[in-house]
């Protein structure tokens, strides 16, 4: 039976801010995304799951016009530019890449500050979203003056959060924050992506540690060979068997 | 503070060797100045020039100096660039202090200290073509024309070929020569069929050859320096090419292995100290016996063409001081701009005010190396 | 390097007025006004090295930019101290323009050619770049040898008129010190300037990683465009100020060899550093002239200095002074 089934007892998605509708990028002439269809709404975090080499980075970085691409982004209901890389990032679409790329030989204060890029010279802008940003994660006040290379590696994920979250983002998306993290720093993170995704901030989270996504996600999509192959309602996944038998299917 | 040291460490030498080297000076040599390319492009003809301008130096002190004044050389390395050469220049004028300069081909170096040079009022005899501004500079170097003029003339008077083909490297010198072809080969009898360019890397010249070979010409008229001369010769032989090759002068030890190629098919212009023992008897032939004396004592075998006129220039000078009884800069060079008739090594020299290019008869021969010996061609 | 933020909150920007004063990057700039210093003391043989040295310091900040804030390469700089250089020369020779008409008309030769290789140059991402830059710099120089009824080729132009405005020239060796030494420091203030911008902030950011610049709404391709662009136009106002200074250029002045002394002093000095272009071209000037007495041995002993500044200072001789203040500051 295919398990794809169970994605007809999902909640209707109410509007979508993010919809991606038939969306394919390849490497060369290897595909590594195939017609993928995939929204996210008011309030939602959505998971992306899969195995490594999934196609799960392709997804996000195809989305922002970092790869070339073709089907159909629609923000807000228009059409999303992906010829130029960063033309995403400035409507407020906005990615929290794989292995952080925060700029390491600066400060936690200058990584924020390039978060904010696209204010431009605004500095009382820029301050209101360094204030919020500092709530978000007190950690970082604390040590805005340490260059952000010299921090440890949830520190320096909650870097690259707080440098997105002063992009002012609509969508969030982010390509594995639990990367290379210990359980507990890696749920500290989460926690807080909950928390925005409850303050009404859609994201997008791909991960590969499902379990923990699963928490969080109001709706997880499985990604296999470039392919969506299940869309998920975590409330009915009862068992790490049953996860299992989605990437195996 | 490791740092700063290391700064203040730089600052301290600079200092100590700068005010060394003013210190050095304030006796009474007469001192000479070369800027030349030992290193780069231009290192085997400015190394010759350098050694040939130090054995008259020596030579002249043996013999108490001049008007009893002994002399020394400053010999500095440009490495064959305008820019290192303006620093070296630079550095004789002001820190050695030089009273004369006699420096080297490297004609770009030469013309970017010109205006310095002559602001210091320091008369500059050199191997290179004359800067523009000229009036403080002499060249002991022969007018463009004359190799070109000695090959057409051996091919008048010696062979049938009535058409040639030019082929020359991008510098001033050849660029001048290639000119001077093109504009006397008719007062010849001769047609230049054919002018092709090279470079001083290229490693193959058979298309140029080719070319001229095609446009029908029965000799190459090769204008350059270097290894080229050999491309070229190995290029003619792969093309068994009937044409011969002439090419200007050059050191002899780049000639023997282009011989052994070309065998009688190959000629070059020589200047007289190239083949002193087969050149005429006169007053040129005791110029060059001087010089190769000393010369042959120290360095043996040396091509002496160069190192020849290095001896010129010093003579030049040691004439123009004579004459005019003194070691002041501009009298030098007055009196250097009066010297008609002076027997160089590489020819006689008539300087004047207009004319700081000295050589006017033409001193050159077409030769040939036939088992291993340098001959003058017939 | 410690840096004043543009943006902090009141208790953080508490904390970084009390930071101390950068002393060791302040005993570099020290240092390197006493050398200049004392070339315009002293005159003579020191002031022409120094002036040269300033004369590079120009280029290297240009390549400063592009290198060190945005970290891409270039091999082909001297293509456009050529064009500035040759600009300068022509249109001061043969057509009787003012030197600073020259040196602008250079400017925006450069600019052009610039634009004209980094467009499509650098949407690519890799070595496509710094092999076009290669490339250019190698066409130039033959395009300066073999245009010769413009540049007259080997030979050289001589008897370009002096640096000057109106009836103000500059002659003599102090005059000319002078006025190198102001251009280089109003090209130095610029750099500190431009590196706390938002334009260097988003060079750092390129020069982090391209894909995170991106991420941030940066445009990457534009970003290292005006960069590139800015490393040209500064090395063509060094090649213009060369030719004046000298009176003369032939094609060897922008040759390989400028390249590769340019990048000794970048390293030297410290990439990616304010004070780094100017202590870098003095210091690799005037070792050479140190070992000069060892005539044959100098290219031995220079490099072996060379060496040891990298060995005992990687980040150059201004990031080894920053990395220390900061130290200091922590």
């Amino acid at each position: 039976m295919n398990p794809a089934a169970t994605s007809s007892s999902l909640p209707e998605v109410a509007q979508p801010v993010l919809d991606v509708r038939s969306l394919s990028a390849s490497y060369g002439h290897v595909e590594a995304l195939r017609s993928v269809d995939i929204s996210v709404g008011r309030g939602e975090l959505v998971a992306v799951l899969g195995p490594n080499g999934a196609g799960k980075s392709t997804l996000l970085r195809a989305i922002m016009g970092l790869i070339p691409n073709h089907g159909e982004v629609l923000f807000q209901g228009n059409a999303l530019t992906r010829r130029k890389p960063g033309a995403a990032a400035t409507k407020g679409v906005v990615l929290v890449p794989e292995g952080r790329g925060i700029f390491g030989p600066m400060t936690v204060l200058e990584n924020l500050e390039l978060g904010a890029y696209s204010v431009g010279r605004d500095k009382k802008e820029v301050e209101r979203r360094l204030t919020s940003v500092f709530g978000l994660f007190p950690r970082l006040k604390e040590r805005f003056k340490q260059t952000a290379g010299s921090m440890s590696g949830g520190e320096q994920q909650m870097v690259a959060v707080g440098r997105a979250m002063m992009a002012d983002p609509k969508v969030l998306l982010l390509d594995e924050p639990s990367l290379g993290l210990a359980p507990r720093v890696t749920g500290e993170i989460l926690d807080t992506l909950g928390a925005l995704s409850q303050s009404g901030l859609p994201v997008i989270l791909v991960e590969q540690k499902a379990p923990l996504a699963l928490q969080l996600a109001c709706r997880a999509y499985l990604l296999s060979l470039g392919r969506i192959v299940a869309t998920i309602n975590p409330r009915e996944v009862k068992s790490h068997d049953e996860l299992a038998q989605y990437y195996f299917a | 503070m490791f740092k700063t040291a290391f700064g203040r460490q730089f600052f301290a030498s600079v200092v100590s060797v700068v005010a060394l080297s003013s210190a050095a000076q304030a006796d009474d040599v007469f001192k000479v100045g070369i800027s030349a390319g030992l290193t780069g492009y231009a290192a085997t003809v400015d190394r010759a020039w350098s050694d040939g301008v130090q054995t008259a130096v020596d030579t002249l002190n043996a013999k108490g100096g001049i008007m009893g004044r002994k002399l020394e050389v400053v010999v500095e390395d440009n490495r064959s660039n305008p820019q290192e050469a303006v620093t070296v220049y630079r550095k004789m004028v002001s820190s050695d202090e030089v009273n004369l300069f006699a420096s080297g081909c490297v004609s770009a170096g030469n013309a970017a200290a010109a205006p310095m040079v002559a602001k210091a009022e320091i008369p500059m005899i050199l191997c290179s073509i004359l800067p523009k501004d000229a009036a403080w500079a002499f060249t002991t170097l022969p007018p463009a024309g004359f190799e070109i003029e000695k090959r057409f003339e051996y091919l008048r008077d010696k062979t049938d070929i009535r058409k040639v083909g030019v082929l020359h490297d991008p510098t001033p010198y050849a660029l001048l020569q290639k000119d001077v072809a093109q504009k006397v080969a008719a007062t010849y009898g001769i047609e230049v069929v054919s002018v092709e360019a090279y470079k001083q890397d290229d490693a193959d010249l058979s298309v140029q050859l080719s070319k001229m070979q095609a446009a029908g010409a029965g000799a190459v008229m090769k204008i350059g320096l270097g290894g080229t001369t050999l491309t070229a010769a190995k290029n003619l032989k792969q093309l068994g090419s009937p044409m011969l090759l002439l090419t200007s002068l050059e050191d002899l030890a780049v000639f023997k292995p282009v011989a052994e190629v070309l065998g009688d098919k190959f000629f070059f212009v020589a200047s007289p100290s190239q083949v002193y023992e087969v050149y005429p008897d006169g007053g040129l032939k005791t110029a060059i016996g001087e010089f190769l004396e000393p010369w042959r004592a120290k360095f043996g075998d040396r091509d002496p063409n160069w190192a020849s006129r290095g001896w010129d220039s010093i003579m030049l000078a040691a004439k123009a001081i004579e004459a005019g009884q003194s070691f002041e800069g501009s009298a030098i060079r007055d009196n250097l701009e009066k010297i008609t008739g002076f027997q160089g090594t590489t020819g006689s020299y008539d300087m004047s005010a207009e004319k700081h290019q000295g050589i006017s008869t033409n001193p050159f021969v077409v030769a040939q190396i036939i088992e291993g010996k340098v001959r003058i061609a017939q | 390097m410690t840096s004043s933020p543009s943006t902090t909150l009141p208790e953080a920007r508490s904390a970084v007025q009390t930071t101390r004063l950068p002393l060791a990057t302040a005993a570099v700039w020290a240092v390197s006004a006493a050398i200049v210093g004392y070339a315009l003391i002293f005159g003579g043989y020191a002031a022409t090295i120094i002036s040269f040295a300033l004369i590079y310091a120009v280029f290297v900040s240009g390549l400063n930019v592009f290198m060190g804030l945005t970290a891409q390469v270039s091999f082909g700089q001297s293509a456009f101290a050529a064009i500035g250089g040759y600009s300068s020369a022509v249109l001061t020779t043969t057509y009787a323009w003012p030197p600073l008409a020259g040196m602008s008309a250079g400017l925006v030769f450069s600019l052009l050619a610039a634009w004209a290789i980094g467009f499509p140059t650098l949407r690519l991402k890799g070595h496509y770049l710094a092999m076009a830059t290669l490339a250019i710099g190698l066409i130039t120089y033959e395009i300066a040898v073999e245009w010769e009824s413009v540049t007259q080729g080997y030979l050289g132009i001589s008897g370009i008129p002096p640096l000057g405005i109106g009836p103000f020239e500059a002659v003599s060796d102090r005059q000319i010190l002078v006025v190198l030494s102001v251009v280089v420091l109003v090209i130095a203030f610029a750099v500190k300037r431009i590196q706390h911008s938002r334009l260097g902030r988003s060079f750092a950011a390129v020069a982090g990683s391209e894909e995170a610049a991106a991420t941030l709404g940066i445009n990457v391709a534009r970003t290292k465009l005006v960069s590139f662009l800015l490393a040209a136009g500064l090395a063509s106002i060094s090649g213009s100020l060369f030719v004046h200074v000298v009176g003369y250029v032939s094609p060897e002045v922008f040759g390989l060899h400028m390249v590769i002394l340019a990048f000794s002093m970048v390293y030297i000095g410290g990439l990616g550093t304010v004070a780094g272009p100017l202590i870098g071209a003095l210091i690799v000037s005037i070792l050479p002239e140190v070992f000069r007495g060892m005539k044959d041995s100098q290219d031995l002993a220079y490099g072996i200095a060379l060496i040891l500044i990298l060995i005992y200072a990687p980040k150059g001789i201004a990031g080894v002074a920053g990395a220390f203040d900061a130290r200091r500051a922590a």
